[in-house]
């Protein structure tokens, strides 16, 4: 699951806009696939955003969030390389995380 | 078909719940995960994660939404608020099989801004729940979903 996870930032005024794109099925076992069985559900259940290694937002989420998940936040600072990280696992504990410098 | 339909939820909701829990039963934190994140109706999910708290409808937190959803497999969902130090926010869809759609945890270096994008089953209710110094604000928009998105999306 390499490199699942692409972080963008924007400085604006007065604070710092993060987008995050992560490649995942985000299944929520309800679908079925050509053949008509069901496909297993898998999502993603915790995603961790941090900042120079402090944990600085949590979103717990299921299979109601939509296939390669993509999120925007603020910071309400940030400071010339600062450290963003963001992690994410799923249902079948599988795991990815990446990093970020703010420039 | 109603009956069908829902004798289908439920089951489903058994299975991915019995996969949520059988994996890690012993780590209550993805016990409650699993239990907040459960197929059932939107009022047991809801009275179970507001227990006996009280919720107040407010203005001070802003849910936009598109009024008219073509593909409900992708709705963008922007959250917005004129306060500070918001601590948590739910996000329901009140059609949905699986109610609860995400939890965020926000911390003081986190402005009261964030968007994602979600699955609705059909045309219902969006809920934010913000927790902000002990009270639960709540604000709701109504979304018409022309395809659903949880079956099929």
């Amino acid at each position: 699951m390499a490199n699942s996870i692409k972080i963008r930032s924007q400085r604006r005024g007065g604070y710092t806009e993060v987008k995050l794109l992560i490649t995942h099925p985000m299944e929520n076992g309800r679908n079925r696939d050509a053949n008509g069985e069901l496909i297993p559900a898998h999502f993603i259940e915790q995603l961790l955003v941090k900042l120079n290694g402090q944990l600085i937002l949590t979103a717990n989420m299921a299979g109601s969030i939509s296939k390669n998940p993509f999120f925007t936040f603020r910071l309400k600072a940030g400071n010339n390389g600062d450290r963003l990280s963001a992690e994410w696992t799923d249902n079948r504990q599988n795991k990815d995380s990446a990093e970020h410098p703010l420039d | 078909m109603p009956s069908a339909r829902r004798l289908f939820l439920q089951h489903s909701g058994i299975l991915i719940t019995g996969v949520l829990l059988a994996g890690k039963s012993a780590i209550a934190f993805a016990e409650r995960l699993a239990k907040h994140f459960a197929a059932d109706e939107f009022a047991t999910i809801y009275t179970q994660i507001i227990g006996q708290r009280p919720v107040i409808n407010s203005d001070k937190i802003n849910l936009i939404l598109p009024e008219i959803a073509e593909d409900g497999a992708v709705v963008p969902v922007s959250i917005a608020s004129e306060l500070d130090g918001i601590e948590k926010l739910y996000l329901f869809a009140d059609k949905n099989p699986t109610p609860l759609l995400a939890e965020f945890e926000l911390t003081p270096l986190i402005a009261p801004f964030l968007t994602a994008r979600i699955k609705l089953a059909e045309s219902c209710n969006v809920i934010l729940l913000a927790e902000h110094n002990g009270e639960l604000l709540r604000t709701s928009s109504w979304v018409n979903v022309m395809r659903g998105g949880c079956g099929t999306g």
